[in-house]
């Protein structure tokens, strides 16, 4: 491991040699993220300027100013919306986590016919779609009495998480050795004690993954709040930029219409910049050993 | 006696992984029954009321909303829709991540800076990448209807989200440009899996860089790519957001997919019943597509 380590360090030290189809490469490779990127830079350049500067977005940077910002964190009634956000995508990812592995746990340990039946009826979990599902949900949530406040559409993000994180933690359950708890019966451990004191800790590398990618669609999904929240005291960001929805044919509301995406982004985009190398390899981890 | 009968059962003979831990499984399965799966057993009821999402005196009318589904046409046109935007999805985030791994496996300079450009839209809310592409679309004023002006074309002529033909493919293209990221990294960890020598013997041997690419590479990551792919048909067959955010099903009904479809039966139209029935056909469609795609994706696993 550790040779194989110093192996990669060495080769990403020697880059490749400036040959015509290294250049070809290059060229390749930097105009498509011109392309990828342009719509987001325009995007960056228009919301600094004043809410009523309407020249061609095209022209980048001409004007730095905070007053489309300070319109959108009005409209938008940010901080209330950030903090919703938080609550709701934290709790979620926390209780998925501790659903998912603890149906894992069995699922991954047990060598019957049920429990590989549990397994695929979960996974099947994962083709239903929202939308389709979303009418006799509601009408489930008001027979059980379950009033529209902002944590309703928690139920429905760790319920659409489940099928996903079990097939991710039953895969790497099969990387947790079985020996350490085979002998952790013998000296008369509790299955309890089994499950939160060797076999938790060592799914670490797939509750990162788990966090990552699951919080990341949580944190992005407007789609349960837009249905199941009606006061906008509780909105989640994604699900407040919705008012805009009215503006976007409207290139003189742009600068403030795209302050409020950068607005809506900011927080992901710092997590994932300071968070970079756990995001990327959390994001492979999942669909590689999953 | 006592042992054949419990293996004919499969029953768990392990001590130390007993039965019990089938107790583990109670809230995660408990949600998963009563929030994913009775609803979905509730549609097939509500498909042959005539509910509307109000009151509860509903009638019971027998295969009439399903009928009505079949006769309209609506269910026809959004599988079509669907199937299209699924397709254009699955193949060009698949083509377009695959070939951006290959590039950045390579020992290319800036290699970070590069993937985190190409996974950079990943991160936005579908909602934003709605509004953003929605200026990057627009008529005359948009960013490729100037960028069209600037050169000396007729911006004011580019109207992808207001075309027919076109529409669905248009935002088809936004999802790719938010996919493909994801796809990309998936396929960078694969690639990384891959023995060096292998591709040395390869060299030694005389293969070009496509041969060596088609008979070594690909092979050596093919569950890489299986799993992106369905990973990528589940997602195209959910199509809604762009179609709910962009178009608004429009023009016409040329970028309504079979989930925008049961939405607006369901909510602006306040058609419970339809819209369950109609549910009920699109997941069979979904079932056997899923379906299709895993027995193809197996038999071309074994292929490569």
């Amino acid at each position: 491991m550790a040779m194989k380590k110093r192996k990669g360090n060495r080769e990403a030290e020697s880059y490749m040699k400036m040959s015509p189809k290294a250049f070809a490469l290059y060229a390749v490779i930097i105009i498509f993220c011109i392309i990828v990127i342009s719509p987001l830079v325009i995007v960056f350049s228009s919301s600094l300027r004043t809410p009523g500067n309407q020249t061609s977005p095209l022209k980048l940077f001409i004007e730095f100013s905070g007053l489309s910002y300070m319109q959108a964190f009005k409209n938008m009634n940010y901080p209330m919306q950030l903090i919703n956000s938080i609550m709701t995508t934290g709790g979620s990812v926390l209780l998925i986590i501790i659903f998912a592995t603890m149906a894992a746990y069995p699922i991954g340990r047990i060598k019957t016919k049920l429990a590989k039946f549990l397994y695929y009826f979960f996974i099947s979990g994962l083709i239903i779609p929202s939308q389709m599902v979303i009418v006799p949900i509601a009408q489930t949530l008001s027979r059980m009495g379950i009033p529209n406040t902002r944590f309703t559409p928690m139920i429905m993000f760790i319920t659409c998480s489940l099928p996903f994180s079990v097939f991710l933690f039953s895969g790497f359950m099969k990387g947790v050795p079985v020996e350490i708890e085979e002998s952790a019966f013998i000296d008369g451990a509790s299955l309890a004690k089994r499950f939160s004191t060797i076999v938790f800790p060592l799914l670490q590398p797939a509750i990162i993954s788990c966090v990552i990618t699951q919080g990341l669609w949580i944190w992005n999904d407007y789609f349960y709040p837009m249905v199941f929240i009606s006061k906008k005291a509780q909105y989640s960001l994604p699900v407040g930029m919705l008012q805009f929805l009215g503006d976007k044919e409207n290139p003189a509301q742009w600068n403030v219409l795209f302050a409020a995406c950068v607005l809506c982004a900011l927080p992901l985009i710092i997590v994932f910049l300071t968070l970079q190398k756990q995001f990327v390899n959390g994001i492979a981890a999942g669909a590689v050993k999953g | 006696m006592q042992q054949v009968k419990k293996k004919k059962m499969g029953a768990n003979s392990s001590l130390v992984f007993n039965n019990k831990m089938y107790f583990f499984l109670i809230p995660a399965l408990t949600m998963f029954l009563v929030f994913w799966i009775y609803p979905v057993l509730q549609l097939f009821y509500y498909s042959i009321t005539d509910f509307n999402g109000v009151n509860y005196n509903f009638d019971f009318v027998g295969m009439k909303n399903y009928a009505k589904v079949l006769s309209n046409g609506t269910l026809t046109n959004s599988m079509k829709n669907t199937l299209i935007y699924a397709v254009v999805t699955v193949v060009l985030s698949n083509v377009i991540g695959l070939t951006v791994a290959m590039i950045l496996n390579t020992k290319i300079r800036w290699k970070g800076i590069f993937r985190t450009c190409a996974y950079f839209p990943a991160l936005f809310s579908a909602i934003v990448i709605g509004f953003i592409w929605s200026y990057v679309y627009m008529p005359s004023s948009g960013m490729i209807a100037s960028l069209i002006t600037m050169i000396g074309g007729n911006g004011a002529a580019f109207n992808p989200l207001g075309n027919h033909n076109v529409a669905l493919y248009a935002i088809a293209i936004v999802e790719v440009w938010k996919a493909f990221g994801t796809t990309m990294i998936i396929y960078l960890a694969g690639l990384q899996t891959i023995d060096e020598s292998l591709l040395e013997a390869g060299r030694i041997d005389g293969c070009t860089e496509w041969q060596l690419i088609r008979k070594i590479k690909l092979p050596l990551i093919s569950s890489t790519i299986t799993i992106n792919v369905i990973l990528a048909v589940i997602s195209g067959l959910k199509a809604f957001d762009y179609s709910f955010i962009m178009t608004n099903g429009g023009p016409g009904k040329a970028t309504k997919t079979l989930m925008f479809q049961v939405y607006q039966t369901a909510f602006n139209d306040m058609k419970m019943g339809r819209a369950s029935a109609f549910s009920v056909l699109a997941f069979a469609f979904i079932i056997a597509i899923t379906i299709i795609m895993l027995l193809f994706m197996n038999k071309r696993e074994e292929e490569l």
